[in-house]
């Protein structure tokens, strides 16, 4: 698609009484004050949806699908709100159906070993109603305070424990959605296997909304290991972290977490929490975790020795509770954290999640930093490095100018790294706006695939228009920055 | 590339002015919002308290218009600062609203109440309130007795002193003594094995899931329900003796540790729970059927041990005969 090329979009307004008669008064917001809030998320993105919805069934969201179908009106789903890319902005306008309050959890099945869960239910609250039986829903990402499993379902979001336990995709087993036109489809099964055909709930995973609604999920669970065991080391060299970490997944050991931290993400994490980490070039977080003591030691001790080898110091491991929640604390406040590096800057999310190959982590961590100094901007390494997984995050003074332009030049450059090592652009934040310059790029020879699903699922497309490979090429000027930035 | 032009607004919003910069640093995710108990109210979005750091953020560049529904998100809040404590960006929220708050009355915008708490006609200017009031927000102007809004924190101290029923907080969010005297007896009279309503202090962080909803089957056994009352200074004789009305076999409630509390809530908490345990011990009820538990801010953990306890020693003693 063109540069800000919208003859296929729709471009019509609502009517708020039809809405009303669908939903309800009390479950509409149409004052601008509203709309501007549900305009934004935790990306660098910002724009007007024209009402806010808020279904309470999924008769409701059927209604509110036939409606906008009718009439061509963009329908973007919206959880928690936590998006980094800007999958829940509303690039041209239309309805935000938030669906928070479809927030029940409908069925714990332990015979069956599966959950039914409405889209809204918080990740951390599922995980609270599973606790009592000893189980728990692994794919959690560090937002899972707030990230609803509609929304995970949407980008296939993971964590540090997906390095064990697999992303959202892997813990799905089927789901109940509704369609562009409302019809009610239910896909996947209730089993842990099923064989051919096309799979559609794993194609709903990932979809960032531009599919089909989700109005219920089947989810598996697994038990929760008898014994953590939690390790970190400090490595003055971010390279020799990034061979580590390498070495640790080709050896085959298995992590339950493997985490690397960089000294912008430690002076970040240490100037908001009182956790007392050294700063160093590099740290590795890693825990075991199992039924039997002795195979979570081997598993440990494996790891140790690795990091030894790589020229760590000070390696240590704790099956204590109340050590293990404090190292893991500093790493699941890292994101907000970060913002206090520098007062004047702010961090941005931006290039945030991208995966490359064990091989190349310890040349993309240094690269991160290269790019970073070569463009004036302040940039960090850490991330899920045992699922491949390399957060950075950018931060710059958001007000120049100067330092959007850079931004996006050392963003190029990352990407264009990244695939030139088979790598890819996004490994568990989603693609929405940001990120959609590189995942054409990189996804160059499927484009047209991607495209005819799109049409032949949502012919009209009312749902999520802009996202994924029909958003605009630039990313800065895509939407209105949520900054003020001064001329 | 589409810029916001900042200046002009920033001098009409001298106090919010300083917070620009912070206001660009609030990464925005929504960490917060989980802790509102305005959130847990209403289940919108725009009534946490990233949407009011949003809406500031657009009072400031211009993009938001201060119209009623703005203003009303801008004087809305608690103050129980549980958003302040989830926040690792370190975003001093609740200064945010309150400069915000200063600058929309310095340019005669305060349109509506909020959660400010105000005065009826039926008001007999006896000044309890100002006396009572822990943030100096009440004030005689000479005829009427007035609330300053920059300066309430909505811990409702004022609706509970006042002798002629005059103060009052428009907006409650769930948190009015007819509100949860409604959710108790509902729970009392829907559960067979209801024994126990726990009023908690938003400060208090109660246990239990945030956000979400357990299946029917799950809760249907639930012996006790945390119902938030915001602070232990709301806590009064009429709405802890409701639950027995309802055949509830115990009542705890729980505020902040005397060098925790915000609002000196502890005192007026500690006051009425000893004194219906003197009214309960002359009609010859078990004391220990009422109890106050004071938690320090986050220590879920502990709050639900005395819960636990507390329900052990209902089952011990059994119903009120």
């Amino acid at each position: 698609m063109k540069k800000n090329d919208k003859s296929n979009l729709p471009m019509r307004t609502i009517d708020k009484s039809v809405l009303e008669g669908i939903v309800g008064k009390d479950n509409i917001k149409t004052d601008p004050s509203d709309l501007y809030i549900y305009g934004t998320d935790s990306s660098v993105h910002h724009a007007m949806p024209w009402a806010v919805v808020k279904p309470r069934t999924t008769a409701h969201v059927q209604g509110i699908m036939k409606y906008a179908n009718k009439n061509l009106i963009p329908v973007i789903a919206r959880g928690g709100g936590s998006g980094m890319c800007g999958q829940t902005v509303p690039i041209h306008g239309g309805i935000i159906l938030d669906m928070k309050s479809m927030n029940k959890i409908l069925e714990i099945n332990l015979e069956d070993v599966y959950c039914r869960v409405e889209p809204g239910v918080v990740d951390d609250d599922l995980n609270l109603a599973l606790e009592q039986y000893g189980v728990f829903y692994p794919p959690t990402p560090a937002s899972s305070r707030i990230a609803t499993i509609g929304g995970e379902i949407a980008n296939n979001a993971s964590g540090v424990r997906s390095v064990k336990y697999g992303a959202t995709r892997d813990a799905v087993l089927g789901m109940k959605v509704v369609l562009p036109n409302g019809d009610l489809v239910s896909l996947g099964a209730h089993t842990r296997v099923e064989a051919s055909g096309y799979q559609l709930h794993k194609l709903m995973v990932g979809s960032e909304g531009t599919l089909g609604i989700v109005v219920e999920a089947t989810l598996s669970f697994v038990p929760i290991p008898e014994f953590r065991c939690m390790g970190v080391a400090n490595f003055d060299v971010l390279e020799d972290a990034g061979k580590a970490i390498g070495s640790i997944m080709a050896s085959g050991a298995t992590p339950s977490m493997l985490e690397l931290v960089d000294d912008v993400a430690i002076k970040a994490v240490n100037k908001t929490m009182d956790l007392g980490l050294k700063e160093v070039a590099a740290a590795l977080i890693f825990e075991a975790d199992g039924m039997v003591k002795e195979a979570v030691d081997y598993e440990i001790n494996k790891m140790k020795k690795i990091c030894e080898k790589h020229n760590g110091k000070d390696i240590h491991a704790s099956y204590d509770p109340a050590e293990r929640a404090k190292i893991f604390m500093g790493r699941k406040k890292l994101f907000p954290a970060l913002s206090k590096y520098d007062d004047d800057l702010a961090s941005t999310a931006l290039a945030d999640d991208m995966a490359v190959p064990y091989s190349k982590m310890a040349e993309m961590a240094a690269k991160i930093h290269e790019i970073a100094d070569k463009n004036n901007i302040v940039m960090t390494a850490y991330g899920h490095c045992g699922s491949g997984c390399m957060h950075t995050k950018i931060l710059m003074d958001t007000k120049r100018k100067d330092q959007w332009a850079s931004a996006k030049k050392a963003i190029s450059q990352v990407y264009e790294y990244v695939r030139s090592v088979n790598g890819t652009t996004s490994a568990e934040h989603g693609i929405g706006i940001s990120k959609a310059e590189s995942f054409k790029v990189e996804k160059a020879d499927s484009l047209n695939l991607l495209i005819t699903i799109k049409k032949a699922l949502d012919p009209n497309n009312i749902l999520n228009p802009g996202k994924l490979m029909q958003a605009p090429e630039n990313w800065v000027t895509a939407t209105n920055l949520r900054y003020a930035v001064n001329n | 590339m589409k810029t916001k032009t900042v200046k002009t607004k920033t001098k009409k919003f001298k106090h919010l002015g300083k917070w620009q910069d912070t206001l660009a640093n609030c990464i925005r995710c929504g960490y917060c919002f989980e802790h509102c108990p305005m959130f847990h109210h209403t289940g919108w979005e725009s009534d946490a308290p990233r949407a009011k750091i949003v809406t500031a953020f657009g009072l400031l560049t211009g993009e938001v218009e201060p119209s009623y529904s703005a203003i009303d998100k801008m004087f809305s809040c608690f103050y129980c600062l549980r958003c302040e404590a989830a926040c690792s960006s370190g975003v001093a929220l609740t200064k945010v609203f309150t400069d915000a708050r200063k600058d929309l009355v310095e340019m005669d915008l305060q349109e509506g109440p909020g959660t400010t708490s105000t005065t009826t006609l039926q008001c007999a200017r006896c000044l309890v309130c100002i006396e009572e009031c822990p943030h100096e927000a009440r004030f005689y102007d000479g005829k009427n007795i007035a609330t300053d809004p920059s300066k309430c924190q909505s811990c409702g101290i004022c609706v509970e002193v006042c002798p002629a029923g005059a103060a009052t907080i428009e907006k409650s969010f769930g948190t009015s003594r007819n509100d949860l005297t409604k959710r108790a007896s509902i729970f009392l009279q829907n559960h067979e094995s209801a024994k126990a309503i726990v009023f908690a202090c938003n400060w208090s962080y109660y246990p239990g899931l945030q956000a979400s909803v357990l299946p029917d089957s799950e809760t249907s056994g639930n012996d006790y329900e945390i119902l938030v009352n915001m602070c232990g200074g709301r806590l009064e004789a009429q709405l802890l003796m409701a639950p027995f009305l309802n055949n509830a076999w115990g009542v705890m409630a729980a505020c902040c540790p005397d060098d925790e509390c915000e609002h000196k809530g502890y005192l007026n908490a500690k006051k009425q729970i000893e004194k219906l345990r003197k009214t309960f011990k002359n009609i010859d009820i078990d004391p220990e059927r009422i109890q106050l538990v004071q938690i320090p801010a986050g220590n879920k953990t502990l709050f639900q041990a005395e819960i636990d306890t507390f329900i052990e020693k209902l089952n011990k003693m059994g119903p009120i005969r």
